[in-house]
């Protein structure tokens, strides 16, 4: 148990370091930039200079950027979560953010659970049947599906199943301006707005696992173990479930752990292209409209939140599999 | 194995000669782009949003440009970016990689950490950060899809040297008294580069699809002709109300169809250098 510990400690301490550095290039990006930070602040060069100053100093740019200001913003953002006024929302935002999330839980999330059970399923089938015709065609189709980008799969959808055949809504996440006599109403609303978005995404995290199962299968399978159960006579269906797909499923958790942070991020394109208003349409309209304290911010928390989603994911991990000795790390 | 008889093993599996075909096909397009355009993709030579017909084979766009044209052109910009982008990060991601790996120490712990900060940020947003801060562009492109492209490479090179580093012929080499510099041009980087060539094709694909991201989302130059830059405008001019399919579905079938062809080119030259390296992935 004392390795896991060294090994938390040591993992810990290596993504407090990241986190620092991370919030030190959001403190520099800005000020390295071309242009005073005030530019960012005041786009109009119409604004009277004193103006400018007295603008200045309220937001302490006028102090020396190292120490003063960069410990201020240190301060900022560790102690109080502050990372400044959104330009756009004239909000503060970490409550921007907040208030977009539940969008992106609900978009990124439903699309993993659904892209990760039918990825290692299927993964299972085509390790299985590696070397058959099934193999190939599963191999070739997760190609296929990966060489697509994901925008155009849903413009694609949004083309044919919206405007030519008014299947499903345009974009949003519910009908504006709509009132919902019960709660089914609401859910059956919030599923038509999903559905389209989902059925974008889907495939792509669901190719991705099932070649990582895939081969990952592969590789398990021809360890002792599994020739051991072999010999001793068990069926094929039984080894590869019970036996190799356990075994296998390690790194596709691996996976699965970085895709859950990248749910902070939501789908930057699919959100786009769905106008579906989560957080990757919330950056993606940050970005347009220059709003630099809000493009930062979300930055650094869906950094933090990867960091810690990774982290949780590699502390399971050892505690899985005995093979990760702990002086790997 | 030659050089040859790699090119040739590789083209004489299904995934290799498919991959290598498509590539072909396209690759004439960019380089015949301008002798075989039917139109200046910049000129307006037709009715705004026209469908397709024996003028304009593909239609056109919200300005009458011709779309069959834009395709044509933007066949160069998108493979591009994707192999200039492709290649330096192969290129960065190998000598991160082999530094690591060769020099070990407090070396490899720090190259081996700042390849790990960079595999667990998210890229697109990233990506958007750092283009906001240097201005939409094709160097801006390129420059971030490198920056989040090299750290697998890098990684994948390091486990390369270090297997290497420890097999007995190295090992005679070392006890011969040859120095770091000979072991690392001698022996290590013609072992890898086989598997270094089978990263850099595979990574064109993932550039250019991170690229028509970028570009769809408004971060390349407006005024260029690529897939994503058709895209881009086709989203954002209300090809949809239009039901322009002309303009939405070409330039997406282009990307895919390229990235799936460095895909299986890829796929089968990593299957021909190295048959256990594709399970490893």
């Amino acid at each position: 148990m004392t390795g896991v510990l060294r090994l938390i400690i040591v993992k810990l301490s290596y993504r407090i370091i990241i986190l620092f550095i991370i919030l030190t290039l959001i403190f520099l990006i800005p000020r390295l930039a071309p242009g005073l930070p005030i530019d960012y602040l005041v786009e109009d060069p119409r604004v009277p200079p004193e103006i400018r100053s007295e603008l200045m100093a309220k937001f302490g740019l006028d102090k020396p950027i190292f120490p003063d200001q960069y410990l201020d913003f240190l301060e900022r953002t560790i102690l109080h979560l502050d990372f400044g006024y959104s330009f756009m929302y004239q909000e503060s935002v970490f409550k921007v953010i907040a208030e977009r999330i539940t969008w992106s839980i609900l978009l990124v999330g439903s699309a993993l659970a659904i892209s990760f059970i039918l990825g290692t399923c299927l993964g299972i089938f085509a390790a299985w049947r590696r070397g058959k015709i099934t193999d190939y065609s599963v191999v070739f189709s997760v190609l296929f599906v990966r060489s697509m980008p994901v925008f155009w799969t849903g413009m694609i959808l949004l083309l044919f199943l919206s405007y030519y055949y008014n299947i499903f809504p345009t974009g949003g996440a519910i009908q504006p301006g709509a009132k919902y006599d019960s709660f089914l109403d609401y859910a059956y609303d919030v599923l038509r707005h999903l559905a389209l978005p989902l059925m974008a995404i889907i495939p792509f995290f669901t190719a991705k696992y099932l070649m990582v199962m895939r081969n990952s299968m592969v590789d398990v399978v021809t360890e002792d173990y599994i020739v051991t159960a072999k010999a001793k006579g068990l069926s094929d269906r039984k080894i590869m479930f019970e036996h190799a797909a356990r075994n296998a499923l390690l790194p596709v958790i691996t996976m699965l752990a970085i895709d859950i942070g990248s749910i902070m991020g939501g789908a930057v394109v699919t959100e786009t292209v769905f106008s579906y208003p989560g957080v990757g349409l919330l950056i993606y309209s940050a970005v347009m409209n220059h709003d630099y304290p809000l493009i930062l911010g979300a930055f650094f928390i869906i950094s933090a939140v990867t960091l810690i989603t990774t982290f949780i994911a590699e502390i399971l991990y050892t505690m899985l599999d005995p093979r990760v000795k702990a002086h790997e790390a | 194995m030659g050089f040859l008889t790699t090119i040739i093993e590789v083209l004489r599996r299904p995934w290799g000669l498919i991959g290598f075909i498509i590539l072909m096909f396209f690759v004439s397009i960019a380089i015949l782009a301008p002798y075989i355009s039917p139109y200046n993709p910049w000129k307006i030579t037709g009715r705004p949003f026209s469908k397709p017909s024996p003028d304009h084979l593909l239609g056109t766009n919200d300005m009458g440009q011709d779309l069959l044209s834009e395709l044509l052109y933007g066949a160069r910009l998108s493979l591009m970016i994707g192999v200039v982008a492709a290649v330096a990060s192969t290129i960065i991601g190998t000598v991160v990689g082999l530094l690591a790996g060769f020099l070990g120490g407090v070396f490899d712990r720090t190259l081996t950490g700042i390849t790990d900060v960079f595999l667990l940020l998210p890229a697109l947003p990233l990506m958007l950060v750092l283009s906001v801060f240097m201005g939409p562009g094709f160097f801006t492109i390129v420059l971030v899809i490198t920056v989040m492209s090299w750290p697998p490479v890098a990684r994948m090179v390091r486990a390369q040297v270090l297997s290497i580093k420890n097999r007995l012929y190295v090992e005679a080499s070392r006890a011969l008294g040859a120095g770091g510099l000979h072991i690392m041009f001698r022996h290590v980087l013609p072992n890898i580069a086989p598997v270094m060539v089978a990263i850099a094709v595979l990574m064109v694909g993932e550039a250019m699809i991170a690229e028509a991201s970028l570009s769809f989302l408004g971060l390349g130059d407006p005024t260029k002709k690529s897939w994503g830059i058709m895209l881009h405008w086709a989203f954002r001019t209300g090809a949809f109300s239009f039901g322009a399919w002309w303009w939405i579905v070409p330039p997406g079938l282009c990307i895919a169809l390229v990235v799936f062809g460095f895909a299986s080119l890829g796929y089968a030259i990593e299957e021909v250098i190295n048959p256990r390296l594709r399970a490893g992935r």
